[in-house]
Formats: C-alpha cells, structure tokens, sequence
C-alpha cells in the first residue's frame, strides 16, 4: 500500500492530494478505515492519523465503523422519493431484517439511504456497491437481495 | 429535440464514448483548429457565444477564463478544473454527458486548457459516479493512445461523498487534500485557487459545449435560445412525470413543453402542485407558472433560477411539509459546519419543520421558521445556508395555508397518503461518532 | 512608508496602511467588530464564525469584517450605526447559543469570556430554541493537561486551525460534517505535542480548559503577574495568575519579538513543581547514609560558614544556568572575592561573538532563507523557535536542516564542520547564504562552542554587514549568558583547578542532576546543595540550602537573543530567598551583597551592561544593538562520529524539553516525556527486520536497555536516537537486536 500511495502522489503538486484516493485504497483492503488502516495511510503520506481520519469523517462514502461486504444505498432525496423510495427502502430492510444504516448479523450486508444519487430521472435509484440500479420499485427488491446474497 | 442537440449531438445512434465514433461525428477536430488558434482567439469565441456556467451560478463563462492570468503575468502554473462533483438533487445531466459523450468533456478541456494557458487539468468527479469515472478513465486512455494530450496531463479525482465539494472552492479544498469546506472569496479561483494558483472552474456540460462553441464559432451558439440566456441546456426532468430523463433542449423552451411534450406530463390523473425549476436549492413555482420559459432571466422573473437546469414534477398528493423538511434534511446533511448561520441554522429548520410536520408546533413558530431562514440568507460564508433557507422559504410563502392547516389541524391534513410519507432521511442514520445525538 | 487610505467606518474617517485587517482598523478607532474565529496569528482570516458582519455602502450583502482590509473609499457599518449589520450579529449570537448550555456560574471561563461578553452586548435576551440541545460526554480529557467540554464549544476553529497551521502537529482535528461536527484528537489518544496548552487561551469559550485551573479561581478572584519564563532559553513573556499567594495557571503575556503569544507546555503547565511534595522548606544536614535531618537557618548558616572557611580556598562551584542573574552574582560574589574560590562549572557557554549577528526571534519570520545546524531538534531546546521556523517556512521561507535527523542528513557531531564546509567556497547552500540580505543561521546542537562557531560562520559570510541577517545558538540552559556574565563580573581573578576538592557547592537542581556535577561529588570531600527538591540532593549532598523556583523570584535573566528581561516575583517562596541568605552568609566573609535584586543588578550592570536599570528593561524588553564583536576563530579540533559500519550504531541521545526535576514532579506532565523508545532508520530497521512498536534490545560494551523501537524515516541509517533518560548508560555506538 505504501508504494501504491507514493505513486498516486506523484500525480499532483502536493502530496496531500493524494488523501482521498489513499483512503480508499485503504478501505478497498481492509473493509473500511480501522484506526491501523488510517496509521498506515498516515505514515505513506507522511501525515498525522488524526489528520486522515479528519478528513475521512468528512466524506460520506468513507467507512469509520465496521460495515457489511456489500453496501446497498437506496436514494431517499425528493425525486426519488416522489416516486415510492421509501417503500423501496422499507422493502430492503423488510427483506435483510434490518433497519436503514445498519448491517445484517452476519455481516454481510449493510444498507443505508442516501442522498440524490444522480438518477432522478429514473428513480428509485439503489447502488449496490455503488453501481447503480434504476429504477427499482419495491417487487424488484427481493430479486436485488437474493443476488446481493448469492455474490452477484 | 434532436436537431438542438449540442452537448449530447450524435449519441442518440452512436456509441461515442469510443474514440473513433466520435471522430467519425468530427470529434477533436476542433481540437486541432483550436490549437492552430491562439488563444486569445479561442477566449474570444467563448465570449462571443456568452454562454452562462451550467453548474448552477450562470456566470458568462468566457468572462470567468478572461480573469485568468495572461502567461507572464503570474508565476504559478494555471490550472483548469472540471466541476464534476454533480449532486444537486434533481440534476443528472453531467453524469449522462460522461457516460455518452466523455470525449466531447475530454476535448473540451483540452481546448478550455490551451485557451487559459494551462497544462494542468484536474476533473474533480462524485465518487459515487463509478461507472462514469471508469468511462471517463478509458476514454482519457483512448485519447492518450491517440496522442491527443499534447502537453496537458488530465488527472481524474474522484470524491468521497460530500454535496458540498460541487461548490467550487470547496472542492479545491477537497482537491488539495482538505476536508472540503468552502473558502471565503475573494481572493477568487481565477487569481490564488488550486495551490494558490489561478485557477479556472468550470461545470461538466459547460466545458463539453466548448468544442461545439469553437468548431461553429460564437455567433453560432449565442444565436440559439435568448438573449440572455443562449444556447441549450441539458434538462434534468424528474419527480412525479411520466418520461423522467435529461432533454437537452433550446433555452426558452417553456416548463410546460419540457414537462408535457418531452416528459409525457404527470402520469394517471395527477395534477401539478409545484415545480422546482433549476434543483433543490431554488425557489419552488406553482402549476400557474407552467408557461414560463427555461431561461435565467424569465426565471429571475419569478424570483427563482435557473439553477443547474433540473426540473422536479411534484404533484398533488404531496405535502408540502414533508417536502420542506426532506429538503431541509439534506442540507443540514450537507452543511460542512464551518459558518454558524448555515451548521446551526439547517439543523433548527429540520428541528422546526419536523415538529410543524407532527402537529405539535404553535403558531409562533411558523414564523420563527421563516425567520430562521431570514436569518441564515445572504449570511453565510458560501451559498449553501441560502440553498436551504430560499426553499423552503417560499414553500411556506407559496403554500402557507398548508402549513397552517398542520397547525390548526395538530398533523398533516394528508393523513398518512403523502408521497413522502415516513420518508427516511440519511441524517437519521449515519454518524461517525456514537456521542453525537442527532435531532429528535 | 506603505500607502495611507482613508475609509470611513460608523460615519468616522479612519487613515491606516493600506491593506490593514478591517478590524484592526476599527479597533483604532475606538470602534468594535466583534469576533470569534478572527485570530491574525492562526494564518488568513476564515469567515466562520460569522460574528464580524457588517455592512459595507455598494455591497448588498452583510460582508465578514474579519476577511476585509482597508481599502481607499471603504464605507463601514457596524452594529452601532447599520440595523442590518446588528440584526446580522444578533442572528449570529442567537445561533452560537442555540446549543451552548447556560452553565456560566460553573464555567471556568465565566467573567473572561468573549460569548458571555458579547451575548450581554448584542445578544437576544431570550431564547427562542425549544428544542433538545446537542449533548456529549463532558468534559472529557483530551489529555491529562486540557479538558474538553463539546457542548460549550462554538466550533470555531481556532484550536483545530492552531494544531494544524502554528504548531502543525495535527493532532487536534475537527471530526465529522456539518451540525454533527465536534474536536477530537485521533481514536482519544491524548493530544500529545509540545505546544498543546495554547488551545486552552485560543478557546474563546469554555470548551477548552485547563485541567489544573479548573474551578481554582474567579476572575475577580486573582492577581495577574507579569513575568519571564525561565524554563528554556527563549524566555516566553508570561502571565502569572495567582490567588491567594498560590500560582493558578500561567497565560502567554505575547511579546512580538520574542513569542507571539505563543507558550510551550512546559512552560504552561510546569508551575506546579512549586508545590511538589519534596520540596526542601528548611535547610537539611546529611544523617547516615541516606538521609537528612532538619536544622534551623542559624545552624544551616554557622555550617556553611564553617564548612566554607574551612577549604582553603579548594572550592568548586557549579552553576545550572537557571539562576536570575542577581542570584548568580551574589553567590559569584561571595565566593570569589570572600574565598577567592574562582573555580567553577558554568552551564554551556554562548560566546559574545553572536552579538555581532543579533536578531531578533521575529526576524526568523522575515528570513528567505534560514539554515539550521546540529543534532538536536529545535523544539527541544528552544521549543518556541521552533514555532518561528514553521511560520517562516509557511510564509515561503526555505528551512534546511542539517544534522543527522535533518533535510540534509550527515554524521551525528558534524555541526562544526557543518559550518566549515558552509564557509568553504565549494558550498552551493553557502553561496546562497552569502548572497541573501536576509538569512539566518541556527545552531542547535549541544556543546559549549556552538555560539562561536555559527559566529565565525556568519562572519565569513558576510552577515555583519547585513542587518537582515544574522545568526542564533540555542543554549543549553535559560540564562546561561546571564550566569556566566555574573559570575565575570564578580571579580577578574583566576585560580587552579583545586585538587583534591575540599567543598561542591551546586546551586540549583539542574546542575544537582547533571552527571559530571555528581562525578565531580564524589572527589569533594563536603558538598553543599541549594536545590529545591529533596530527593535531587539525597544520598550525596551534605548540607541542603532551600531554594526557589523562577516563578519566586525578582530579577534578570539574558535569553538566547541576548535580550535582558525581567523577572517578577509572582508566588512568594515558600523558604528564604536565595539573595537573603547569601547576603547574610556574605556578610560574614566582609562581603556585601544586597539582599535585593535592584541594587544587585545596578551594581553589576555597571560593569557588564553598560549601566542599565531594572527600570529600563520595561514589561517587554527591547533587544540591545549588535554588538561590533571580531568573528572567532572556529575552534579547530572537533570530530564528528565515525560513520557506522551497519553492525554497530551511532548513539545520538538528545535532551527532550519535557526532561528535568520541575517537569518530574507535575503529574499531568508525565505523558509528555519521551517513552523508552528508540528511533531508528527506516533501512536499519529493515535490515534487522524491526518494526515500530516492536521490542528491541540496545546493547553496548557491558550495558544494554530494552526499548521500544520507533521508525523515522528522516533519520540518517546508523543513527538512532534516544532521550537521554533513556540512554543513560549507552556507549557511543550501540548494537539493536529483537530479543
Ligand atoms: C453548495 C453548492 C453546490 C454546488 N454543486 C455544484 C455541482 O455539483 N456541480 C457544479 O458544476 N457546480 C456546482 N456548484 C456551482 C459551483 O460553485 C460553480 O459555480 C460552478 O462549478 C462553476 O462552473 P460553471 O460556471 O461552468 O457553472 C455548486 C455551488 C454550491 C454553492
Ligand atoms: S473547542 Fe474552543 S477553540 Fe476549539 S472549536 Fe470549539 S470553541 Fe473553538
Ligand atoms: S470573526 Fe469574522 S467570521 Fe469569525
């Protein structure tokens, strides 16, 4: 990871700059951004782990609590809600038995609402890992699990 | 319809985002042409064509590349960045320019980037945008491969999930490693913006209109759509229609034909009850301004904008509370807590609306509410306090009686049959830290 | 002569600079912006806090003052003349108190603090929010030094903006976004860093505070004095809060030239050393091996006299180099010219041709390019340096470092040749030196003839001609110029080196803890002790006089600048003064040495300062003229470590400032000393497949430590680092091997 990280910050003039795309390379290894994953950023960015967990904190897509294998995001913001989000939503967590923002007792799969996915148009928008799927209506959900489930 | 298509021309039929489609459509010959210009005569086309900023603001944008520095006149490397951070609810314009049409982007910045003099290009991307950014990433191989790049590096960042790096010097911030709160201007990005350095800031579509721009030249652009408002836009077209989807349409293309003609109007037998008209953080109009043509200054008319050009149907089983605190929600979401007006402020709003919205507010605060918003509009250190007090704002302007009818009636007069009815908000759910309470 | 304009605020016409902060500018005419996040010394002014808004004529929306400068033609409105810009304030204040609790009367800050002022000025009087409160965990430590309470904190950025942009230890970083965003240190780790304590006065509410002040005192409860810290030879203009006789809390007192207002934290916190619970408060005899007993200060004085009297003249002297200058002189005094013992250990010798290259420590921010020699991190010797290098360096001054954790990495010991080959003509980085007008040299390394040899660099580099340049030696104690001027001034007269040693007398604890001071108490035959801590002197002083702490002390002392400055009694002792004593036990020698300070100082002052007064040092001291001084010639015969041959390593042990008697005995300090660690080389750990955190054995000829190993990628391999507490037995060149 470190040599990774050492040529993403030769791309750009300041080596801080290369913040956002270590700590994803960090999260991508180990699931999300546990306080060694941020030391180990910290030290190839010759940076502080306050620091990157400062700016982890900041951004949304950044993990700083344990989270399930796969990640399914369902766009709560008005236009998809106008068109039935939260009975998407609802169906999700009627289906993996938990609450938005909360991951299943095995760990395998965390589900969260989020804001304006950019798919309005075609709402509901879901992101499964963060590829989207649009629209979904509320009887599509459990075929979105089942493959969710089976490693699709 | 297609015959006005600028940004997305010949991607209807074609899959441009191979390199030799869009060559086959005359891709990056521009390019060439441009760089045989100088490029001051580039600028000069841009500001012949007097386009407006397409992210949101609409500022002229061959005014905003004059600001930058001439060679010579400042010794930092100029930097031209691309707005791709596309969050504002109801937009999804750019993401459909980078899935169909990436080189037209590609060959935008590379000629934006010889008219400012700069050989740095940055496109900054939502991260949540992941087939974009792998389209975007393959398409700046295929140009590479062609030897396109000249002396220009195109860096793709990708972001991490904050609305607020669209703002522009928040997404420098971001760029530059930071967590992404807006800086107070001046100085401007055209002056000390990316390392301090000059810095042009363009949104997605804008710069992807550029080669059109220069291949026709200005008068050809500015001669489309109005007067104050020229050439086309891509429409983003959501909420309760029945043909949802980015039309890239003339401006002056009036809310009823993009909503009717190109949308399909409402489906079933529903009736329009307001229309959001440039994105969530605009003034909201109702079914009476159906006719009100797509351009800034018939927008400003009505005392909203333009905004990033997303038109959001809501119809009539909607209530208007619930909308005002869902969209309240997302900016409290989205405030970066670095001014007081807008950190505080978006959370008391949410705080308010959520109580109006449960029947148990008196009247008084009704009136604080639109008080807060007074107090948070034109006072804080960026516009995204604005982007929450306008809205919701006019709702309450707009619709009061529906608002008072929640607190006569001590609950929502919908009782339960409102389209954002429970509708579950991400500031409920998501917190870094267990001590944070959020609100009730 | 920068250009006037003239801009009007609140109807009155102001003329300042052009470019000054707007509200700088209204502060001189009488006129207040408030503020909250405003702090010019945090680096550009942020907009946050929003509680500067006024309202500027051609502007339709209210402007933050604090980002403003006077401009020509500027017309201002505050709160005072604008309904807009005050309703701007009043929504501003009502949204800071939204979700601050209403715990004044039980907040430290309460009668100091800038919301509780401004809400009484501009305030609501009443709250409209309803609503639940944010609530946390309070207060909660973010180390054992400061407390943070998140519900009082307004978010305004100053401590974060400290951590990150003065001391650029970020460590205390904002966590989280909008409404949901409090201050945090990483995983709670305690917010460990020399400067920390500067939060607590930047907090401009009580969210950060003291963990030693907090519900000490009231305002209208204290005393303030003003003082000098002589904790390290910057010499930090301080603040002395006091109640009731007792030190409370030490705040910085800014002098521009010499601290920003800025305080390390051993100078912040290490007050309570006065109260330690060995503290010497009578005189002490030895009894048997290991033990005193008390005696009364007649008895304590007949001993010394007799003990004195009875050497033969065969007496050595040792100095910490913490004395005032007053307190040196008097002992000087007694000793050499009543027993004419001229024998003496003085602290680490900064020689007077540095006077020919004086600065000021401010110049440090105006330099292009500053140079810094020797092993020794800055911050350790001379910790507020530090915080003038980083200032410069943010302002795009270039910092080289050379020594063996440096920019430029060489051999541990090769500051002076450093300096030659800088002089030499073969030197690029010398060239530069000689060609700027505005360059600085540091030497931070020990070793008594550093101040010569960065003097005789600077000289052949032609600073003395350039009054922009100049060069500085961080010493190894506070006032060891001071002590050694008054240990000149007393008398003119040499004598040998007296074999055997008939009587040690150690003043202070620091030479009471040095090594070489302990060896040389095993040749005395009677050691006399003046230390403020018992188990400093116990098991090989023979007499114990009680002495005093700075804090307690009226007086001089000469910082690293060669800038005189003021001491003020700001606790009284808990035991006699030290010029007390000694002029009683000078009396009985026919000596005469004023029990006050005043005197004293005019009396040597006549000698070696030119006649100057205490009066005429003044609060914050100016800075004497550089002195016409020849260059000496750099001392010819230093040798830097032999290279390591990557078996064996060379051993650089350095003097930590969180180090000495005062800092043992504050409890809340403890967590800043260094651990049992050694730093190695990122190659050399490899090499011996180490990683940090790991457990490592450093053995040398017949001596070994285990000591946890920490990797530093700046370190030069072949070297590694270790706190000198930590060293204490190591030979120069150490094995380290994973047990
Ligand atoms: C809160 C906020 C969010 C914004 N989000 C975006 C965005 O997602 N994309 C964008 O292009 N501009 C966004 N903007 C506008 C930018 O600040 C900036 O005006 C724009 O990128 C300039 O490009 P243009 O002149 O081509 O429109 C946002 C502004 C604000 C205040
Ligand atoms: S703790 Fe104090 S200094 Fe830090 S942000 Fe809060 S109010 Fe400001
Ligand atoms: S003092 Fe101006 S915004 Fe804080």
């Amino acid at each position: 990871m470190y040599d990774e990280i050492q040529e993403i910050k030769a791309q750009y003039p300041r080596t801080r700059s290369a913040v956002l795309p270590a700590l994803r390379i960090a999260q991508q290894r180990y699931g999300w951004l546990t306080p060694d994953a941020l030391r180990e950023v910290a030290d190839a960015l010759d940076e502080t782990p306050a620091f990157c967990q400062s700016v982890a904190s900041f951004y949304d897509m950044f993990h700083l609590a344990p989270v399930g294998r796969r990640l399914v995001e369902v766009c709560t913001n008005i236009s998809c809600a106008l068109v039935g989000a939260q009975q998407v939503l609802e169906a999700f967590e009627q289906e993996l038995g938990i609450r938005a923002g909360e991951t299943t007792d095995d760990g395998q799969v965390t589900l969260r609402a989020l804001e304006c996915a950019g798919g309005c148009g075609w709402g509901t928008v879901v992101a499964v890992d963060h590829r989207y799927r649009e629209p979904v209506r509320p009887e599509d959900v459990p075929a979105i699990v089942q493959e969710v489930r089976d490693g699709g | 319809m297609a015959a006005s298509e600028i940004v997305l021309a010949g991607a209807a039929d074609r899959d441009l985002t191979q390199i030799d489609a869009y060559r086959e459509v005359g891709g990056y010959a521009t390019l060439d042409r441009a760089r045989g210009m100088g490029p001051q005569a580039v600028l000069d086309e841009l500001l012949t064509a007097d386009i407006k900023g397409r992210g949101g603001a609409g500022f002229p944008m061959g005014r905003k590349a004059s600001f930058i520095p001439k060679p010579g006149q400042n010794p930092n490397p100029t930097y031209l960045t691309v707005n791709a951070d596309e969050s504002e609810p109801g937009t999804f314009k750019d993401r459909e320019i980078m899935l169909r049409v990436p080189h037209r982007l590609i060959e935008g910045c590379l000629i934006t980037a010889h008219a400012i003099g700069s050989r740095n290009v940055f496109i900054y991307i939502r991260g949540e945008y992941l087939r974009e950014f792998e389209i975007i990433r393959a398409a700046l191989e295929q140009a590479h491969g062609a030897g396109l790049m000249g002396d220009v590096t195109i860096v793709l960042h990708r972001g991490a999930g904050a609305y607020i790096c669209g703002e522009e010097t928040a997404l420098l911030e971001s760029l530059e490693g930071e967590r992404g709160q807006p800086r107070t201007k001046p100085p401007f990005p055209a002056i000390a913006g990316l390392y301090a350095s000059p810095t042009l800031i363009n949104n997605v579509e804008t710069i992807a209109t550029v080669p059109a721009i220069v291949e026709h030249g200005g008068a050809w652009y500015a001669d489309q759509g109005t007067e104050g408002s020229r050439g086309t836009r891509v429409f983003s077209l959501s909420g309760n229609v029945r043909r949802g989807g980015n039309y890239e349409l003339e401006l002056g293309t009036t809310l009823r034909d993009l909503i009717y003609h190109h949308g399909g109007g409402l489906p079933g037998s529903r009736r329009i009850k307001a229309i959001i008209p440039g994105g969530s953080s605009v003034p909201v109009l109702t079914a009476d301004d159906i006719d009100t043509p797509l351009t800034f200054e018939a927008m400003a008319d009505k005392g909203t904008f333009l905004g990033s050009g997303a038109v959001i149907v809501i119809d009539d089983r909607c209530c208007m509370v619930q909308l005002g605190l869902r969209v309240a929600q997302f900016y409290m979401h989205e405030s970066c807590g670095k001014c007081t007006p807008c950190r505080e402020g978006t959370r008391w709003m949410v705080q308010i609306l959520r109580k109006i919205e449960d029947g148990r507010a008196e009247q008084a605060e009704l009136d604080l509410l639109l008080d807060v918003c007074d107090r948070i509009l034109g006072k804080c250190l960026c516009p995204l306090g604005d982007a929450a007090a306008m809205p919701i704002a006019s709702y309450v302007d707009k619709f009061r009686a529906e608002f008072q009818a929640h607190i006569d009636a001590g609950g929502c007069p919908y009782k339960g049959e409102s389209s954002l009815e429970r509708v579950f908000a991400p500031v409920d759910q998501h917190t870094h830290h267990p001590t944070v309470e959020v609100p009730a | 002569m920068p250009e006037l304009v003239t801009l009007t605020i609140d109807d009155r016409e102001v003329q300042v600079p052009k470019g000054t902060g707007l509200v700088e500018t209204a502060m001189g005419a009488g006129i207040e912006i408030p503020v909250f996040c405003y702090e010019p010394r945090l680096g550009p002014a942020v907009g946050a806090c929003r509680m500067c808004l006024v309202e500027i004529e051609g502007m339709p929306k209210l402007q933050a003052g604090c980002t403003m400068t006077a401009q020509d033609g500027l017309v201002v409105r505050t709160a005072a003349t604008s309904d807009k810009a005050a309703q701007g304030q009043n929504a501003t204040l009502e949204f800071l108190l939204l979700n601050h609790p209403l715990d004044c009367p039980v907040c430290d800050k309460g009668g100091e603090c800038p919301l509780q002022d401004l809400t009484f000025r501009y305030g609501p009087g009443t709250t409209r929010m309803v609503f639940p409160k944010r609530t946390f965990d309070k207060p909660i430590p973010i180390s054992p030094t400061i407390a943070l309470d998140r519900e009082r904190c307004i978010l305004c950025y100053r401590c974060t903006r400290f951590s990150e942009g003065v001391a650029e230890d970020h460590q205390l970083v904002p966590r989280n976004r909008g409404a949901q965003t409090l201050i945090t240190t990483f995983e709670e780790e305690p917010y460990r860093a020399p400067f920390s304590g500067n939060v607590i006065e930047l907090c401009p509410v009580g969210a950060l505070t003291s963990t030693q002040y907090r519900f000490e005192a009231r305002p209208w409860e204290i005393q303030n004095v003003p003082t000098v810290c002589t904790m390290c030879p910057v010499g930090c203009n301080v603040t002395v809060t006091t109640r009731e006789g007792k030190v409370k809390r030490i705040l910085s007192r800014n002098h521009p030239e010499v601290d920003q207002g800025w305080l390390c934290d051993k100078g912040r916190f290490a007050f309570s050393h006065l109260r330690a619970e060995d503290r010497v408060t009578q005189p002490l005899r030895r009894v048997r091996r290991r033990g005193f007993a008390t005696i009364s200060w007649e008895e304590a004085l007949d001993e010394t006299e007799r003990v004195l009297r009875g050497a033969g003249g065969r007496i050595v002297t040792a100095l910490s180099g913490s004395e005032t200058i007053e307190h040196a002189y008097g002992l000087a005094k007694l000793l050499r010219t009543g027993l004419g013992a001229h024998s003496a250990v003085l602290p680490e010798e900064t020689d007077v041709a540095i006077d020919a290259f004086r600065l000021p420590l401010s110049a440090i921010r105006g330099a292009e390019l500053i140079v810094v020699v020797g092993d020794d991190p800055v911050a350790e010797r001379a910790p507020v340096v530090d915080l003038w290098l980083k200032l410069a360096r943010r302002g795009g001054a270039e910092v080289v470092t050379i020594g063996a954790a440096g920019s430029v990495l060489t051999a541990p010991g090769s500051a002076a040749q450093t300096c030659r080959e800088l002089a030499g003509s073969g030197s690029e980085l010398g060239r530069r030196l000689r060609e700027s007008e505005r360059a600085i040299l540091i030497w931070s390394s020990p070793g008594g003839h550093g101040g010569a040899e960065i003097a005789a660099l600077a000289g052949e580099l032609g600073f003395a001609g350039k009054p922009g340049s100049g060069a500085f030696h961080l010493p190894a104690t506070p006032n060891g110029r001071g002590v050694a001027d008054a240990w000149a001034a007393a008398s003119d007269d040499e004598g040998p080196n007296p074999e055997p040693i008939a009587v040690l007398v150690v003043s202070g604890d620091e030479a009471a803890s040095d090594p070489h001071v302990r060896a040389l108490a095993e040749r005395a035959e009677t050691v006399i002790a003046i230390v403020m801590f018992e188990r400093v002197a116990l098991g090989w002083a023979d007499l114990v006089l009680p002495g005093t702490s700075y804090l307690e002390r009226d007086g001089t002392a000469m910082n690293l600048e060669g800038r005189l400055q003021r001491l003020r009694r700001a606790a009284i002792p808990p035991v006699a003064d030290e010029l007390s004593w000694l002029s009683q036990l000078a009396a009985r020698f026919g000596v005469d040495v004023s029990p006050y300070p005043a005197p004293v100082f005019e009396e040597l002052a006549g000698t070696v300062y030119g006649g100057l007064t205490l009066g005429e040092l003044g609060e914050r001291a100016a800075l004497a003229e550089r002195a016409q001084i020849p260059a000496p010639a750099p001392d010819p015969d230093t040798e830097p470590a032999r290279p390591s041959d990557g078996h064996y390593l060379n051993l650089l042990p350095y003097r930590p400032l969180f180090a000495g008697a005062a800092v043992e005995r504050v409890p809340e300090l403890q967590f800043q000393r260094p651990a049992a660690e050694v730093e190695l080389s990122w190659d050399d750990a490899q090499r011996r497949g180490i990683s940090s955190g790991d457990e490592v054995l450093v053995r040398s000829n017949g001596t070994s430590a285990t000591l946890r190993a920490r990797l530093n990628r700046r370190l030069l391999p072949g070297v590694v680092r270790i706190a000198d507490e930590h060293a204490r037995d190591l030979h120069a060149t150490v094995e380290v091997t994973k047990p």
